[in-house]
């Protein structure tokens, strides 16, 4: 409901008030939401056919889902909300323009951070193929740093666990040498492509930045000119809606754009290689242990298939 | 010209925010324990992972040839009968059409050599074998959904003799359309490498893709707009009932997720007539049976015109497309769909 005054005095305390309020609110729900998660045997067990991490893993995962969300939704609204009203306060309706252009685009290192931190991560983050850190939220990609606790495999940044090798600058690209040769290799290959995906990881990132900074200035061009006429939004929600449909009308151009989609392929190709890398270390110390490996067992996949169709065959 | 004047609607909304917050969380953890699917099924027929369902009559048969719906290998199937007033199969049920559906079940690894031809020529194949064979028919109706619609334009090209009328739902048949985001991106995957890193592709990889086709909205703005529903229930126990079925995403076996990605989506050779499974030429000309051809005029993941490439392929004279005012879920669910389309399929099938 909008009023035609400007509260003045009243509103900071107004606003003091109901933040406060807020946070306690928050507090207590987050509390008790964390006690409940943590309290039977299983209740942080997934569900079946539930995708932890996920919103839809359970009332409980979205639950926390929800909250997160809302937290962005108000840091994002009111850092809007508080433009809106620094701008609406200049007497001339031109500066009042270029004060609220001007002050967007001091937000835009602020929402890239916002965004970046969703629960989700980054959503650019090769969604083929499972992002280096923005799909933290996902089960399973996660896995990019490192292989802590895994005897041998110290990480793949650097050759830490390769004596000799720690912090040599190239290290990557030493011709190997010696009885250990091979793994040198394989570690080598695991640290290029690591690399590789530290490189895609920031070309995403840089495409990211640059969608929030188009979005912040299309917002810009949406609000400044009822800005100007002295229309300001009437709801913290408006403004947080023209955020969102700013936001996805520019995303909308530039993930068709080349530039996007090399980066993200490129990501997504440098991460799949990566994790296939991890899997063959991971299989070289299995078999150290005469543990099965995933090789053996699409061999013995393959053979089961042979066997079926032949089987099929027969039986006419 | 006057200063601009602030609202105080910003107070208000802050002071109501905290109880709204607690009401939405509330009905959350309350909507826990939502159940999916309404209509009493029996499974018929079962293989690998794979089930075939044939749901009990609840009206007066309509004399017609049962309806086999083909459903994707993404997301569960459940999405059809979801709850008693979001259900294409249970409109159908009333309107006297005997319904079968495939399943296919959740993959695991042994399932990563799985190809397109163990999925069209082989279970579909024998699925549509159980129902002919119980209604003692030559050929029947079949209704492919995405997906599950290529799948069933691919059978009935290669098995015209089988397939009397054909439905596809929300199917894409020109994957290269200018407005298709997913395809754009998919050009430049390498699908070897993807597939050789992660044997069946796992579900969340599929899900990371489509939240980000629309990723403010779909990360963060649906969630937001929750606190509109001020705590209501029955709302929220269907907003949870979807955000189940979205995340609820099959891993997919990597065969055939290989053949899909390239064959399809690079390659676009069902449009280009280019297109083999199991050895035998995919030729769309030889879909002659009456085809029926539902799209959704919003939907962003098969845009109409991917869909509706479709009648200038077809070797039948009866073709119809039947657009819908909806998006790609809405089609499954929406009021509109509800009310027209099982209506639409019903008429349609009667006048053949």
């Amino acid at each position: 409901m909008a009023s035609d005054t400007n509260p003045g005095g009243d509103w900071a305390a107004a606003m003091q008030k109901a933040q406060a309020d807020l946070l306690r609110q928050w507090t207590d729900m987050g509390q008790s939401w964390t006690r409940t998660a943590t309290a039977g045997p299983g209740a942080a067990a997934p569900p079946p056919g539930g995708v932890p991490g996920s919103p839809g893993a359970s009332a409980e995962g979205l639950a926390r889902h929800f909250l997160q969300q809302c937290e962005q939704y108000l840091g994002i609204s009111r850092s809007l909300w508080d433009l809106v009203t620094r701008s609406a306060a200049v007497g001339d309706a031109e500066q009042r323009n270029r004060a609220f252009t001007e002050g967007l685009g001091s937000l835009q290192q602020q929402f890239a951070g916002l965004w970046a931190t969703t629960p989700f991560g980054a959503p650019g983050a090769a969604p083929f193929g499972g992002g280096m850190t923005g799909m933290a939220g996902f089960p399973g990609m996660q896995g990019l740093a490192g292989m802590p606790g895994m005897p041998g495999m110290p990480g793949m940044t650097g050759m830490t666990g390769m004596p000799g090798m720690a912090g040599l600058p190239g290290a990557f690209n030493m011709p190997s040498l010696g009885p250990t040769r091979e793994q040198q290799e394989s570690w080598q290959r695991l640290g290029q492509l690591g690399a590789r995906c530290a490189q895609a990881q920031m070309q995403v990132s840089g495409q990211w930045n640059d969608i929030i900074g188009k979005a912040l200035r299309e917002l810009a061009e949406r609000l400044a000119p009822r800005l100007k006429s002295g229309a300001v939004p009437g709801s913290l929600k408006e403004v947080y809606d023209l955020w969102v449909d700013s936001a996805e009308s520019v995303y909308a151009q530039a993930a068709r754009g080349a530039a996007f989609v090399q980066a993200q392929a490129e990501l997504t190709n440098a991460t799949s290689q990566l994790r296939s890398a991890q899997r063959e270390l991971l299989e070289e110390w299995a078999k150290q242990f005469d543990l099965p490996t995933r090789a053996e067992l699409n061999s013995v996949h393959q053979q089961l298939r042979e066997l079926k169709a032949a089987l099929a065959g027969i039986r006419g | 010209m006057a200063e601009a004047q602030v609202p105080s609607t910003p107070f208000d909304e802050l002071g109501e925010l905290p109880g709204r917050l607690a009401a939405t969380v509330r009905s959350l953890q309350a909507a826990a324990d939502v159940t999916f699917g309404c209509s009493e099924k029996d499974a018929v027929y079962r293989e690998d992972k794979l089930t075939l369902y044939h749901y009990r009559a609840i009206a007066p048969s309509a004399n017609l040839p049962p309806v086999l719906i083909v459903y994707a290998l993404v997301n569960r199937p459940y999405m059809m009968d979801l709850q008693p007033d979001r259900s294409l199969i249970r409109r159908l049920l009333e309107l006297g059409i005997d319904v079968y559906l495939i399943d296919w079940g959740y993959v695991d690894g042994a399932d990563r050599y799985t190809d397109l031809n163990d999925y069209i020529n082989g279970y579909l194949h024998r699925c549509l074998d159980v129902v002919l064979r119980a209604h003692q028919l030559p050929a029947t109706t079949l209704l492919g959904v995405c997906q599950g619609g290529t799948f069933s334009l691919c059978y009935a090209a290669l098995h015209p003799e089988r397939v009397r009328n054909l439905i596809t739902m929300v199917t894409p048949v020109d994957f290269q359309t200018s407005d298709n985001l997913l395809s754009r991106w998919a050009q430049s995957i390498d699908v070897d490498a993807l597939v050789a890193a992660h044997g069946v592709v796992p579900g969340e990889v599929l899900n990371a893709v489509y939240v980000s086709l629309l990723p403010f909205r779909l990360l963060q703005q649906k969630y937001v707009n929750l606190l509109d529903a001020d705590g209501d229930q029955a709302q929220m126990d269907n907003f949870m009932r979807m955000e189940k079925w979205i995340f609820d995403s099959p891993a997919q076996a990597g065969a055939a997720f290989r053949e899909f990605m390239r064959w399809f989506y690079q390659e676009n050779r069902l449009l280009k007539g280019t297109l083999e499974i199991g050895g035998r030429r995919v030729d769309l000309r030889n879909v002659r049976q009456a085809v029926l051809n539902v799209y959704g005029k919003q939907d962003h993941l098969v845009p109409p015109a991917a869909s509706t490439a479709l009648e200038s392929l077809v070797g039948t004279t009866d073709y119809m497309a039947l657009g819908l005012d909806v998006g790609h879920i809405g089609m499954y669910v929406s009021g509109r769909s509800q009310r027209e389309l099982p209506q639409a399929i019903a008429y349609w099938l009667q006048r053949r």
